[in-house]
């Protein structure tokens, strides 16, 4: 490149190249500067090599060349900086210099093969070196020359093109017409340069800048100064004109608009751009905006612009970032509510040029600008929930930012708007899936919420978007009850999405009414959805959203009085000993597996903020107090007997129970566990009374609403299952007792009594029996095993267990091999069921067939199992 | 239709509105009848005539002309009816002519022993075999459907019914076919043929499962159409009772009946209750009552009526008093419903016997004044009921007169008896193993 240089002074050597090219391309006049153009094509191959080689032999040259009014600029500068500065700059412009030459280089060998591809790929990266060329510096002037004549030799090409009927390969082809967009593009920012530069061919490269340095000597210390300082920015402010990076003025008029953004959206995602900056530079273009495109286009670009600055994984979007965002946001919506031709869409193809915005073709009822506003909603969503995340929930720091929900909502209710007057239109094809996010997203925010909450946060939505806007999927009239939202908001992803979307869809609703007390409709969703068989395939939000929601189901069963529902649809959660890492409310210590930084990075991403949280103490709680009152009848009733092991209804329970035996002093009860301990030690004693007193001693009960209703239903519970407990323990110990006397020690109803009773005598619980005369439960002897008869029950329990395992073995091993057997083990294993069904005829098979009563159980695999004993 | 459902009573016992939508207008009217009945019987004339008009709208459509016409007459005491009728019966008569017309030569030929003889099982084979030998075309086949179609709509429901068996073994439209066999289920039941009426009932069913399996959604509403036609049967004719009560007991059925129509489980019961003299199996007897138990326990939260809540109270609160009431308040039910009228006497019966078995069950010790009174009887005839019981079932209790008591004696279950139980097959069984492994 520096010998080019070198023979442009020589030379007109610009001039001959030119005419070589044409002579290339022409292919006619062959007789001009012959010897030199083959001369040239011969070092085509060494040319890469030449060029660095140049650069040590000539850097005296370069000072002549386009380096010298670099370096002039450097040394204009050089009273405020040191040596050192001076050096470093130097070597660096030296550089970009030498790269800047070897494509020019390229390029003219390219003109000279009509090799199109090299042509097109070497401008690209000549633009792309002049650009990060330190602004305020002179364009170099080869640069110049070079677009100037690539221009010619294009236009040329494509002269010649029509003429001839041979034709390019198709390659060729395609890169010269890229090359000739590219051109055209560039060549307009230098139309003044080219225009010199074609006015005097010859002594362009070496006329001096005088006239032309004026400019730059005069904003030299300015630009110093920016890129010394950080900082500089205001010192630029306080003058006329804001000076960009490099000290180039930036003119920032509505015309201008288009470059400024087109000039941040190719550095985007590149190293060493400073976002801020590029920020504010986005800000001042919105305020001088003045059509609704220049407008809708800078949001655009100013929104993600500002969704750039969270990116990454740990970093958290700056509040005052999203505060913008949001804003910027809602004047967006606002602008396309306001001016229906426009509008955006994800679809669309880029309006490539920036000298003129897009106007309505007619035949066109819009002009689309490609984007998408569900994305940027999505984000600005995903962007507060990480705030919350971060932010302790303790302080007025979380409330604060919990209250810009509110301002979240209204955007993205006014999203969904913009997209259903979208779809009236059917000319437009909005994506289906664009529409089941944000309304995903609405119904994200209200599910969890009660019905109060979310009517505030409906109410100020439709405030805020005026009284003459109404919504086809929710209907001003109709969506007003924030139930009837949910419901409509799930009917509509229902039918109109698929897989996960609709499983969450129908997810949030559950939990909605089961937080709504709707035990058994949010029941019978859950339980006909059959999600459980499938939910262990889906993402791990989406399982997280499941135990949520089966936790909310449990806790209403509970509220309802339904005990036995309760405690069965919470054993899952519960019983595993993880529900804080389940329900993603925090971070299980794990003692034993190490665990990568990734994962609980991950891990840390799921957490839910702490707003969404379930209440974990009040999970405990009601779990232990459900596990108490099902649990203390049962051990009370097998009692010694040996297969005690076998019906374990929640093994946690078991533990804790266990373990508060152990202790040799048990101090008054401090936590939620040791009061439902003590209270389970009470009931076991039949001391029922001392037992509700511990169990409504708990402060948790607070949390639920209804608090006095539902302590009542304890205490009318414990009582029961006292005297369940009661009858249990000390049946042995009596021939008979007066109802009456039961009645009055537990404080219950005769009837109720006799009829709780006659549900143990019926389920073959209690072998005893009523008489109707006295009105005393009859107890009848000789059902109390011994050691030696309950033995042998269990032994010959496995005797039989034994055989019926050898056949189903052997049954499994010859399948369909063995006739003989199928018949003969056929007959074998009718008489086992007889034997089998004799014996549950005996008192200690009656519990089994209470338990299947419930028929509603959530839970399958081996905590089922272990339930249904 | 909505204006005889007002008409009815509405006193929650009746449940004609639940049921009604699930029903083919022909089968309705029986119901409609039964309360038109009713009312008469209880001498309530508007309410009759009430029903009387609802009668006539809902026939309007059929082809039935003569007898709304003669419906009309006796509505508004008229001896001739209006033109518009015998103008209508007019247009009936001719389609009726024209459909005879088409389906002339096929019916002709398939009463032929020789053509009859030549159908093989394949239904194209059999098509093509027409079609070469006899001229029989598609239309022809169709034209039968439509044909069947008519009749029914006409009130032949015997001959719509052969139509339409005719139709099926011809007809290779699949859609078409299971059409024909809900029509020819419907013409069974009309025709009171219980007996075709069950097989039908098995094809619908067969065709819900193999047909709709990929639409859960059309499968219930099928089952749910196929379990309220199949109540007639059920009530109509003993041998039904079993198959259709497997049915009804089967997962998938029961399903549907808890999601979309609880108050079948009134039937359900009725069923299962009035079965149990008829003790010949009664171990499932033991298990569907058992079943019933369950299910009424869960959709108790969404149907409950008298009958539910005899169970609810039998079973589940083990409170005798309110059984007692419940069993009262369903007997009025019983009577009032179209289905459960005929076996009113049966069902209490059955019922008494299951408060008098749990009974005995818990208490050791009766009055029999009280054990009478819970039955609903007074102490004479009660006395004599349970000492017919007690011969009977054989049970083990005594009666005590001098203090009007029944005594019970529990035996206690002997733990010997026990082992020795489980044990028992354990030798035989070992043996057939050992000759299965060493073969």
């Amino acid at each position: 490149m520096s010998r080019f240089f070198r023979s442009g002074g020589d030379d007109s050597s610009s001039e001959s190249s030119s005419d070589e090219e044409e002579l290339y391309s022409g292919e006619e006049d062959q007789e001009l500067d012959q010897e030199q153009s083959e001369e040239e094509s011969d070092e085509f191959e060494q040319s890469e090599d030449e060029s660095e080689e140049a650069d040590d032999k000539e850097a005296g040259d370069q000072k002549q060349g386009a380096f010298r009014f670099l370096r002039d600029n450097v040394q204009s500068d050089s009273e405020g900086s040191d040596d050192e500065v001076r050096d470093k700059v130097k070597s660096a412009q030296v550089k970009r210099l030498d790269e800047l030459e070897t494509s020019i280089k390229q390029i003219e060998n390219g003109q000279k093969n009509g090799d199109w591809t090299l042509i097109s790929n070497e401008f690209d990266k000549l633009n792309r070196q002049v650009t990060k060329l330190p602004a305020g510096s002179k364009i170099p002037k080869p640069y110049i020359k070079v677009i100037a004549e690539i221009e010619e030799s294009v236009n040329e090409a494509l002269a010649k093109q029509k003429v001839t009927p041979k034709k390019m390969n198709a390659t060729q082809a395609r890169a010269l017409n890229a090359v000739k967009q590219k051109v055209k593009k560039t060549n307009k920012d230098y139309q003044d340069q080219i225009a010199a530069y074609r006015e005097d061919k010859d002594t362009y490269l070496w006329s001096s800048d005088e006239e032309e340095e004026e400019v730059p000597v005069a904003k030299a210390p300015k630009a110093v100064k920016f890129e010394d300082v950080a900082g500089a920015e205001e010192l630029a402010d306080e003058g006329f004109a804001t000076v960009g990076k490099g000290g180039r003025t930036l003119q920032y008029t509505p015309e201008s608009i288009f470059k400024h953004l087109r000039g941040i959206m190719e550095t985007r995602g590149k190293k060493n751009t400073d976002r801020l900056d590029q920020i504010k530079v986005m800000e001042k273009l919105n305020e001088i905006a003045n059509t609704p495109y220049q407008q809708i286009r800078v949001l655009l670009t100013l929104v993600s612009a500002r969704f750039d600055l969270g990116s990454g994984t740990t970093n958290i979007m700056p509040l005052e970032h999203w505060k913008a965002a949001e804003k910027e946001l809602s004047q967006l919506l606002t602008i396309l509510a306001n001016t229906p031709e426009y509008i955006v869409l994800e679809n669309v193809e880029e309006w490539d040029d920036d000298e003129k915005p897009p106007s309505l073709q007619p035949g066109e009822k819009y002009i689309k600008v490609a984007g998408s506003i569900v994305s940027y909603i999505e984000r600005l969503d995903d962007e507060l929930h990480r705030s919350l995340q971060s932010i302790d929930p303790h302080t007025s720091e979380y409330i604060e930012r919990l209250q810009d929900e509110g301002a979240l909502y209204n955007v993205i209710f006014r999203g969904l708007l913009y997209y259903e007057t979208l779809k009236k239109d059917e000319t437009i094809e909005v994506p289906q899936d664009s529409v089941n996010r944000i309304i995903m997203r609405r119904l994200e925010h209200v599910y969890f919420k009660p019905a109060q909450v979310v009517k505030t946060f409906e109410e100020n939505c439709w405030k805020a978007v005026g009284d003459n806007v109404d919504s086809t999927t929710t209907p001003r009239a109709e969506a007003q009850e924030p139930s009837e939202l949910v419901n409509i908001l799930c009917a509509y992803l229902y039918t109109h999405s698929e897989g996960i979307l609709r499983a969450r869809a129908l997810l949030s609703q559950v939990y909605f009414l089961a937080l709504h007390d709707d035990y058994y409709k949010a029941r019978d969703m859950m339980l006909m959805s059959h999600l459980q068989e499938t939910v262990t395939g889906f993402d791990i939000q989406s399982q997280i959203l499941y135990n949520r929601t089966l936790v909310q189901v449990g806790l209403c069963a509970f509220r309802k009085g339904l005990i036995y529902d309760a405690q069965n649809t919470l054993q899952e959660i519960c019983g595993s000993g993880r529900q804080k890492e389940l329900l993603a409310q925090g971070v299980m210590m794990q003692r034993y597996s190490q665990v990568s930084p990734e994962q609980e990075r991950l891990e840390k991403q799921r957490q839910l903020p702490f707003h969404m949280h379930i209440n974990l103490e009040l999970l405990e709680c009601v779990y232990l107090t459900c596990s108490m009152l099902l649990e203390i009848p049962l051990l009370a009733q097998t009692g010694s007997s040996p297969d005690v092991k076998k019906r374990v209804i929640s093994k946690t329970y078991r533990r804790m129970l266990e373990y508060h035996e152990r202790q040799i002093f048990t101090g008054p009860p401090e936590n939620t566990r040791d009061h439902v301990m003590q209270a389970s030690k009470a009931l076991a004693a039949g001391e029922w009374k001392k037992s509700i007193s511990f169990i409504h001693s708990i402060k948790i009960w607070d949390l639920m609403p209804n608090t006095e209703e539902i302590k009542e239903m304890l205490s009318k519970q414990i009582q029961e299952e006292g005297l369940r407990t009661y009858l249990f323990t000390y049946a042995p110990f009596y021939d008979t007792l007066a109802v009456e006397t039961l009645s009055n020690m537990f404080e219950l109803d005769s009837t109720k009594v006799a009829a709780i009773i006659s549900k143990m005598i019926s389920h073959e619980e209690l072998a005893a029996s009523l008489d109707q005369v006295t009105n005393n439960v009859i107890f009848r002897k000789g059902v109390e095993l011994s050691r030696l008869q309950s033995l042998a029950l269990a032994l010959s329990d496995k005797a039989s267990a034994l055989i019926e395992t050898n056949e189903r073995t052997l049954e499994q091993r010859t399948q369909g091999t063995s006739n003989a057997f199928e018949r003969q083990g056929g007959r074998g294993r009718g008489g086992h069921r007889g034997g089998a069904r004799g014996g549950r005829g005996g008192p200690r098979g009656g519990g089994n067939t209470q338990r299947q009563a419930g028929g509603t159980q959530f839970t399958g695999g081996a905590l089922g199992a272990a339930v249904r004993g | 239709m909505e204006d005889i459902l007002k008409a009815l009573p509405a006193d929650g016992a009746s449940i004609m509105a639940n049921v009604a939508p699930h029903l083919s207008r022909h089968l309705l009217f029986p119901l409609i009848q039964f309360e038109g009945d009713q009312a008469e019987e209880k001498g309530d004339a508007e309410l009759a005539k009430k029903i009387l008009s609802g009668k006539i709208k809902l026939l309007e459509d059929t082809n039935m002309t003569d007898y709304v016409a003669t419906l009309y007459c006796d509505l508004h005491g008229v001896a001739e009816p209006p033109a518009e009728y015998t103008k209508k019966r007019q247009d009936v008569l001719t389609q009726l002519d024209k459909y005879e017309k088409e389906t002339e030569q096929i019916a002709n030929l398939l009463t032929q022993d020789e053509v009859v003889n030549g159908l093989r099982s394949d239904k194209v084979a059999n098509l093509e075999f027409l079609k070469n030998q006899h001229g029989v075309t598609l239309e022809m086949v169709n034209a039968l459907y439509d044909f069947g179609q008519f009749q029914f709509r006409c009130g032949q429901y015997g001959p719509a019914a052969d139509m339409l068996y005719q139709f099926r073994v011809l007809s290779t439209d699949n859609d078409k076919v299971a059409a024909a066999t809900w029509g020819k289920l419907a013409s069974e039941i009309l025709s009171t043929n219980w007996e075709s009426a069950v097989d039908e009932l098995k094809n619908v069913r067969e065709g819900i499962d193999t047909r709709l399996f990929n639409n859960p959604r059309a499968q219930l509403d099928h089952r749910t159409m196929l379990i309220h036609w199949s109540l007639f049967p059920l009530f109509n004719f003993e041998g039904a009772r079993e198959p259709i009560l497997d049915m009804f007991f089967s997962a998938s059925y029961i399903n549907t009946i808890q999601t979309s129509c609880p108050w079948i489980l009134r039937y359900l019961i009725a069923a299962v209750i009035t079965g149990r003299t008829r003790a010949r199996n009664s171990s499932v007897q033991q298990k569907q009552l058992k079943d019933i138990v369950r299910y009424v326990r869960q959709e108790a939260y969404e149907y409950a009526d008298p009958i539910t809540q005899f169970v609810n109270a039998l079973y589940i609160a083990h409170d005798f008093d309110a059984a007692r009431e419940a069993l009262r308040l369903s007997e009025e039910v019983c009577r009032s419903d179209f289905f459960l009228a005929a076996s009113t006497d049966a069902f209490v019966n059955a019922a008494r016997h299951l408060i008098c078995e749990s009974y005995c069950k818990i208490f050791s010790r009766m009055n029999i004044r009280d054990l009478s009174a819970k039955l609903g009887l007074n102490p004479d005839d009660g006395e004599k009921w349970i000492v017919n019981l007690i011969r009977e079932t054989r049970l083990d209790a005594k009666i005590d007169s001098q203090d009007g008591t029944v005594i019970m004696n529990h035996p206690p279950n002997n733990v010997y008896q026990q082992v020795i139980e489980k044990t028992k097959g354990g030798f035989f069984r070992t043996q057939v193993l050992n000759a299965a492994v060493s073969k």
